[in-house]
């Protein structure tokens, strides 16, 4: 990769301690990096660590053509329509369980199928046309579940890593739901810890065949998934002739034998969603069945799901539109104090939180879909991971308001409220917690600015006096000139005018962003890692101002080609971007050294008190020593 | 507790008495606090006794003549001796020593002269025969103590008297008494304070002393986070349970009770002891334990001290010398699944040559001393290797690599029986040295005063 060559570059220029050989290299690495900017990389998220923005990957809002809108909007009616009429969603929750003319309905409109090519008998869609479907299958939490992990992750792997043989056999029974897939990967004593996946893949004698053994969980669709994609641990033999374990993706077909399901695990929410324990026993596989190479199969894990997340976006946006349909309904209608509750302020802050929620969501997501669907083949894993991350939340959040518009009527089971309550709550768990994804996003971005900087923080800190002064003067310079311009606005900008102070916005925080991440790489190093509150604001300022981004690229298409209602979305844009510019800058703030606004030490020591009791240790307030 | 009410009571009659002088508190009181017998001045403290003496018993036993007629021989006899009121516990109490015993006596010299002569000897010698008696952590038994002091006489009246000294032999015995209870961790409750502002009034040393104790003691209550009881657990299993999680601060360690103490009667008619063995293991020990070099031999080691309190107990471990370093195993992960650009599990590490900066870097330079792990700890009732290897062979079931590995008993020759606490407590270099300490308290006191 170009990146490599560059580090390998910066080392063989041996760097002089002089002044004039110092400035010499800063010229290398600045000329450097423009030439890479001007190139195309597909690394939005990742340059913003660098403090630049890669405009070009986000503006203009990616569009569908005509061909394709009309297509989708033919297949959305129908599912729609089935999902108003056909779907008892108070029903599946009641009974934990999808009735099967429900599943045959779904498996009629082609909905098991929709990433599949239509060579392999499915729909074919793209990535922003699943988005779509999604967020009408998201009206109930377990058919969506249930559809995302048959093929938002069960038969992905099949999808992006099979081979044409694989597919043929297996895809067309999957793209009908004749098979449903599962996605075998969680274990019992691997939560989030690498090391530990058990279920173990032997070679055969004959070497024909693995012997599978060992116990999945938490698998969905693991009860009655016919096709399933299973992770497990193979001896590999690698270059320098030592064994080692690898993780390895296998088909498994239920058929094969030596497959056992528990129990369907009872859960809070997505009730109807078929959870359960899945054991393995002696199943032989047939060795054509490995997905990918042996050893290999870490990647096509991970592949799966990073590219897998985008949709919750969509999926989010879409629950919270109609949750504001029916809110605003009651809010409407229902009087209080000879008022009607939509008058008061704070029931009208709450619907204004909802729909800045559902936009910024909706903004990202098929931004995210965009990117992922232009060709070549693009990472897009942090942005879909942001997406994940900032739509769970705020679907976590919408739904709690929606439920307060109504009050003790939304506590009750007679309306949904408390059915989308419950059923949101797994998305800040499942595909990779928000947790493990804030760490991903932020050491993924520190990885890489790391890589680019690390020449240049070591010249600063051996005190390299020209690297200082060069230093100094940039932010003497920033302090009193305090323009940031990064071409959003202005003569060939790509911003709307009518959001040039949004933009402005975004342009301070990113280039603020980007010197922070500087700072913290020459405060920590490698250490960083240890730092997980630090990395917990780096991804939250990430996440706004990707989100920052989705908005303004969003609403200025919207208003360049007049979209109805673009008023709207400029006044939504501003209203979000000036809400996330200060949050921002106070999430800045606070990564500053000795920042009086961090409180991480204390919040680490409160913790580790009471971690070490494993109990609330304050005496009660009604406790006397005398 | 009654005596908040007492205290605002008695306090008022205070301020009543303050206001108008000596000769008004006869009219007053009979009508403020319906006392029976409206006395002499010097007998308004008695009056108001009765209040605070109700709570402790003054049975009548058949004995009383008998030692009434002893205090009475001892007042006849004062002048000859200074220790007579030592000899007045010894006499009251030959064959037993007990609370009541205690209380008995100090009736018996209350008792004995209304205006209590000879008072502030009583007390010193008191307080020197409280441990004997098993009362010296006994607020009631120090209430009454201070009770014997007569009442209202040593307030002072008037600035001269509170500018000096006034009465300081009394007040320095009352410091005294107070200093006793502060050394045993007494806390006073507000019956001493009562007692503490009709004897010597508001502003005097003890009331001095008081406030000071009230002050520091609630702060220092729970200076230790790890608090041994008073009065430890008689039985010994659970004494060993509670030393045994004690010293292995972890919660997640489990203690097995390998053998419950018990005596067996074999065939020729012998009795067999069978000792109690209680072992502590953490799941951190088990593992480690399980990784060891069965070619090396671990130790069963022994007996260690513990001190709870005045009582201890001992302890054996199991453990092992440290791991040479040629022999550590790092363990490797894949840098496939720990490493960057991973999201199934977070990245575990960066790729980055750069170091923390000085500026960030708050870790001490500590010097690590290696040492061999710890495998296991247990208390048994006896300290042979019989009994040891019994505990042994218990944690083989747990960690079977045990069977392989060779255990080398390296026990010496201590204290083979666990000590209880009534044995300990009576050894007699330890009541001497206690004594010591009580002894040297009235010079600590006075500089403290100064």
């Amino acid at each position: 990769m170009n990146l490599n060559k560059l580090i390998v570059l910066s080392r063989s220029v041996k760097l002089g301690r002089n002044v004039f050989a110092a400035r010499d290299c800063l010229h290398h690495f600045q000329s450097r990096r423009s030439i890479r900017s001007s190139a195309r990389s597909l690394a939005y998220a990742k340059d913003l660590f660098l403090g630049k923005v890669n405009k070009a990957e986000v503006f203009p809002y990616p569009e569908i053509s005509n061909e394709e809108l009309e297509e989708i909007n033919q297949l959305v009616q129908p599912v729609e329509k089935f999902f108003n009429e056909d779907v008892d969603s108070m029903k599946i929750d009641h009974e934990a369980v999808i009735p099967p003319e429900t599943l045959n309905g779904l498996k009629e409109l082609g909905l098991f199928g929709i990433q599949i090519p239509e060579e392999y008998g499915g729909l074919g869609l793209s990535n922003t046309m699943y988005a779509r479907l999604g967020e009408i299958t998201s009206l109930d939490g377990a058919i969506a579940v249930t559809l995302a992990a048959h093929q938002a992750i069960g038969l992905k792997g099949i999808l992006i890593a099979g081979n044409d043989a694989q597919k043929a056999k297996y895809l067309p029974k999957l793209a009908t739901g004749e098979n449903v897939a599962a996605f075998c990967l969680t274990e019992p004593g691997s939560g989030s810890d690498a090391a530990s996946i058990q279920t173990r893949a032997t070679l055969t004698e004959d070497g024909k065949h693995f012997l599978l053994n060992g116990t999945k969980f938490w698998i969905s669709n693991g009860g009655w998934a016919d096709i399933m994609t299973v992770f497990a641990r193979t001896e590999v033999v690698d270059k320098d002739g030592q064994k080692k374990d690898k993780i390895t993706a296998f088909i498994v077909e239920r058929a094969f034998g030596g497959v056992t399901s528990g129990k369907p695990e009872d859960k809070l929410g997505i009730r109807g969603s078929n959870t359960c324990e899945v054991t393995f026993e002696d199943t032989k596989v047939p060795i054509e069945n490995v997905i990918g190479e042996v050893g290999g199969g870490f990647k096509v894990a991970m592949n799966i799901l990073n590219n897998g997340r985008f949709s919750m976006g969509s999926a989010g946006a879409g629950m919270i539109k109609r949750l504001i349909e029916l809110t605003s309904e009651y809010a409407c209608t229902r009087k209080q104090f000879n008022r009607s509750l939509s008058e008061f302020g704070m029931i009208q802050d709450k619907f204004a939180t909802m729909t800045l929620n559902a936009f910024v969501m909706e903004s990202m997501a098929y931004l995210t879909a965009g990117m992922m669907d232009r060709p070549g083949v693009p990472d897009c894993s942090l942005e879909a991971a942001m997406v994940k991350v900032f739509s769970s939340e705020g679907s976590w959040i919408c739904v709690s308001e929606a439920l307060q518009v109504l009050g003790g009527l939304g506590f009750t089971k007679n309306y949904p409220y408390e059915r989308y309550l419950r059923d949101c709550r797994i998305l800040q768990i499942f595909e990779g917690t928000n947790e493990i994804l804030r760490m991903y996003i932020a050491l993924t971005g520190m990885q890489y600015a790391g890589k680019i900087l690390t020449g240049k923080i070591k010249e600063l800190k051996k005190g390299n006096v020209g690297v200082v002064f060069e230093i100094l003067g940039k932010k003497l310079k920033d302090s009193v000139v305090r323009t940031v311009d990064f071409g959003l606005t202005g003569k060939d900008g790509v911003v709307h005018p009518s959001l040039t102070e949004s933009a402005k916005m975004f342009e301070q925080n990113a280039a603020h962003f980007g010197s922070t991440v500087e700072s913290l790489l020459y405060r920590y190093g490698k250490t960083i890692v240890e730092e997980q509150l630090v990395l917990k604001k780096v991804a939250d300022v990430l996440i706004n101002l990707y989100a920052m981004t989705a908005v303004l690229s969003r609403s200025s298409r919207s208003i360049s080609i007049g979209l109805r209602n673009h008023d709207h979305e400029v006044l939504l844009t501003n209203t979000f971007c000036k809400d996330a510019h200060f949050k921002n800058n106070y999430l800045l703030t606070q990564l500053q050294k000795n920042s009086p606004e961090n409180n991480d030490a204390n919040i680490k020591k409160i913790a580790q008190d009471v971690l070490a009791k494993r109990a609330y240790i304050c005496s009660h307030p009604l406790d006397r020593t005398f | 507790m009654i005596g908040p009410r007492h205290l605002l009571r008695i306090q008022c009659i205070g301020c009543v008495a303050r206001f108008l002088g000596t000769p008004v508190q006869r009219l007053i009181l009979p009508a403020g606090t319906h006392l029976q017998t409206p006395g002499s001045q010097h007998n308004y403290g008695q009056l108001l006794r009765p209040l605070h003496c109700s709570a402790v018993c003054s049975t009548s036993r058949p004995s009383q003549t008998r030692l009434e007629k002893t205090v009475e021989d001892e007042t006849l006899n004062k002048d000859k001796s200074l220790v007579t009121h030592d000899d007045l516990f010894e006499r009251a109490a030959r064959d037993s020593k007990t609370k009541a015993d205690f209380n008995r006596v100090v009736d018996v010299f209350n008792k004995k002269d209304i205006r209590r002569r000879g008072h502030v000897e009583f007390i010193y010698a008191a307080l020197k025969k409280m441990p004997q008696f098993g009362v010296e952590r006994d607020i009631a038994v120090y209430n009454k103590l201070l009770d014997v002091f007569p009442k209202e006489v040593f307030v002072p009246r008037n600035f001269i008297q509170r500018m000096f000294n006034h009465y300081p032999r009394q007040q320095e015995c009352g410091v005294q008494l107070l200093e006793q209870m502060e050394n045993y961790g007494i806390m006073p409750n507000v019956e001493t304070k009562v007692l503490l502002a009709q004897i010597f009034g508001e502003k005097s040393h003890p009331m001095r002393k008081y406030q000071r104790i009230m002050y520091w003691f609630p702060k220092f209550k729970h200076a230790n986070p790890f608090p041994v009881p008073h009065v430890l657990l008689s039985d010994p299993v659970e004494l060993a349970r509670f030393s045994l999680t004690r010293i292995a601060d972890d919660l997640d360690a489990k203690i097995t009770i390998y053998q419950y103490p018990s005596t067996d009667i074999t065939e020729t008619g012998e009795e067999v002891m069978r000792p109690h063995i209680l072992g502590i293991q953490s799941p951190d020990q088990r593992s480690l334990l399980a990784k060891h070099n069965p070619c090396r031999p671990v130790f069963v080691e022994g007996p260690f001290p513990l001190w709870l309190r005045k009582t201890c107990v001992h302890y054996y471990l199991l453990r092992a010398d440290p791991i040479p370093p040629e022999e550590k195993v790092e363990e490797e992960f894949d840098p496939e699944m720990i490493g960057p650009e991973q999201s199934l599990f977070y990245p575990q590490r960066v790729e980055l040559d750069l170091e923390r900066d000085m500026g960030d870097d708050f870790s001490f330079d500590v010097d690590n001393v290696e040492e061999g792990p710890v495998y296991a700890m247990c208390m048994a009732g006896q300290g042979d290797q019989a009994t040891l290897s019994q505990w042994i062979s218990g944690l083989q079931e747990t960690c079977p690599i045990l069977g392989q590995i060779p255990t080398v008993f390296r026990l010496e020759s201590g204290p083979r029986e666990l000590q209880t606490s009534s044995d300990a407590q009576q050894t007699p270099e330890q009541e001497v040295e206690m004594e010591q300490i009580i002894e040297e308290e009235p010079l600590h006191s006075q500089r403290v005063k100064q």
